[in-house]
Formats: C-alpha cells, structure tokens, sequence
C-alpha cells in the first residue's frame, strides 16, 4: 500500500485484499488508517468543504468495496483506492458546478519561490547572488528542529497554503505517494506536478526560516 | 564584468532557488545535474537553501498523518459489515 505513511508493502496487496473479502475487522482497520489521509486529500483538492470531502470518501468506500471482489492487483491497492476516491471527487465537482481545480491549473511563472528582494540586482556585483546567505539548519539543535511547536508551524503552513499547492504536499511529503501517483490521481503533468510541490516546500520553508531566524 | 558569477557557476543563486526540488526529484538532464552541482559546491547560501527545502519536505513526513475520526470509521465500518452481511 502506501509507502511511508500506510506502512505496508506491495506484495502484501493480495493477502490483504482476500482478507477483507473473507470479512476480517483487523484488515479493515489496516486500510482505512492506512489510507484514509490520503483519501482525504484527494478528496479534498477538487472539493470545496471537509464535509464534502468526507462524503466522498464514504461514497468511494462503498465503490472500494463493490470493486474489491474484481481487484486484480495490476495496481497497488493504494492506487487503485485513491483513483475511485479522485473519480468520484471529480464528479462531485462538476455536480457542483465547480471549474476543476487541476485542470483549470495555469502556473503563474512570475511566482517565486524566494522573494526578488534577497537577490543582488542587474547593476550589482554578483547578479542574481544572495544578498545574504540562508542559515544553515544543520546547526539548529535537534530538540529546536523538531520540537512540538516546530511540527505545528508546518502543519498550519500547509493547512494555509492554496489549494492545489496544498494538495500537492499533502499527497508528496506528509501522506508519502510517489510523484506518479499524484500526477495520475490529480491528472497534472510531472512538471507542475514538481512546480506545485516546489512552491508549497518553498512557503513553507519561508515560514520556519523566520520562525527560526526570529 | 557584472555576470562574472553566472558564467563561473553556471547557475546564479536566483535560479537554482528555483531548480532545488527539480533537484531533489532527480528530474535534471545529466548536464543540469552538473552544473547545479558545481554551484552548490562554491555556494553555501545555496547548499544552505537547499537543504532547507529537504528539512522541509522531511518535517512535512513527520507530521502525524489527519487521523479519521472516530464518526467516519464507524461509517465506514457500519458499511463493511453490511456489505459483508450481504
């Protein structure tokens, strides 16, 4: 299933499948935590409420399930969840008349990543240099890199990010799917896939340098 | 000669703010590869920028996943029973 959020490997997709079929609770369990944030995720990048986002979770559980008897294993498990998950999201949007949020997607290529200002000017020694350097993390102790209210920072970060962004990481760094798999569940190229993600790190990142840098 | 770094590293600092997760997702054709990397050996504002954005992104993994609430998991598995029961 999922890498390193699911915890749980390929091979183990079979084993895990006739358990549910046979009825067992314990696989259950093992899937909907395992999957259920990124399902949410999906499912939350094309509509627009968190209520909304669990009615189709609960709706694609019920496909999960029709379909599970029919699961071939030519996908992993995950992949083949999230996709009922952003088919039926997807539709969801067009009920509600909503303008796709991926497909509608045009990258604004003005955005940067780390405002202008930092940058030595056109006229300058060093065109297009720091101004002044980043600090170097790796000399942040341990306990201040990855205290409570560190974690919190990126949490509310991502939670703030817009939309697509936000899915993106979601989906990337905090739920663990490959970039294919996104690509595929959003229906985004690998190249805004990777621009998506870059931003979002990159708000972030903006975030916990002042954060850190005080 | 004002664009004396760009020509010398290859990237200015500006752009390879820009190329880091290209980088880190191993999307760069081997020449990219090179030239960022030789930037990135002459430049501790840029390793320092980097590696920022991979303690992002590792930070980002450490965040305990949006547990499902305890409403939706009795829906859920209100439904696997039924569906099993039928």
């Amino acid at each position: 299933m999922l890498g390193p959020a699911g915890g749980v490997d390929v091979a183990d997709d079979t084993t895990l499948v006739a358990r549910l079929l046979d009825g067992e609770e314990s696989a259950f369990e093992q899937v909907v935590a395992g999957l259920y944030p990124a399902m949410f995720a999906v499912a939350r990048g094309y509509v627009r409420t968190r209520s909304v986002a669990e009615e189709v979770v609960q709706e694609a559980w019920l496909g999960v399930l029709k379909g599970l008897e029919g699961f071939e294993g030519r996908a992993k498990l995950s992949t083949w969840v999230l996709q009922i998950v952003a088919n039926i999201a997807r539709d969801r949007a067009v009920r509600e008349a909503r303008s796709l949020p991926f497909s509608s997607l045009e990258l604004d290529d003005a955005e940067p990543v780390v405002e202008p200002e930092r940058f030595r000017g056109a006229d300058e020694p060093y065109p297009g240099g720091w101004r002044s350097f980043p600090t170097d993390w790796r000399t942040l102790p341990e306990e201040r890199l990855l205290a409570r209210e560190t974690l919190d920072l990126v949490d509310r970060a991502i939670k703030e990010l817009p939309e697509v962004q936000r899915t993106v990481i979601t989906l990337r760094d905090v739920t663990g799917c490959s970039a294919a798999e996104v690509c595929e569940l959003l229906e985004i190229s690998e190249g805004n896939q990777r621009v998506l993600l870059h931003r979002a790190r990159a708000r972030v990142r903006a975030r916990l340098e002042r954060h850190f840098d005080g | 000669m004002a664009d004396s770094r760009r020509v010398e590293h290859g990237y200015a600092c500006e752009e390879v703010v820009q190329l880091a997760s290209e980088y880190l997702e191993g999307a760069m054709t081997p020449e990219q590869m090179t030239r960022f990397e030789l930037h990135l050996n002459l430049c501790d504002g840029c390793s320092s920028f980097l590696e920022q954005i991979r303690t992002t992104a590792e930070l980002a993994t450490s965040l305990s996943v949006e547990q499902i609430p305890d409403e939706m998991k009795t829906k859920l598995l209100a439904a696997f029973r039924d569906w099993k029961g039928e």
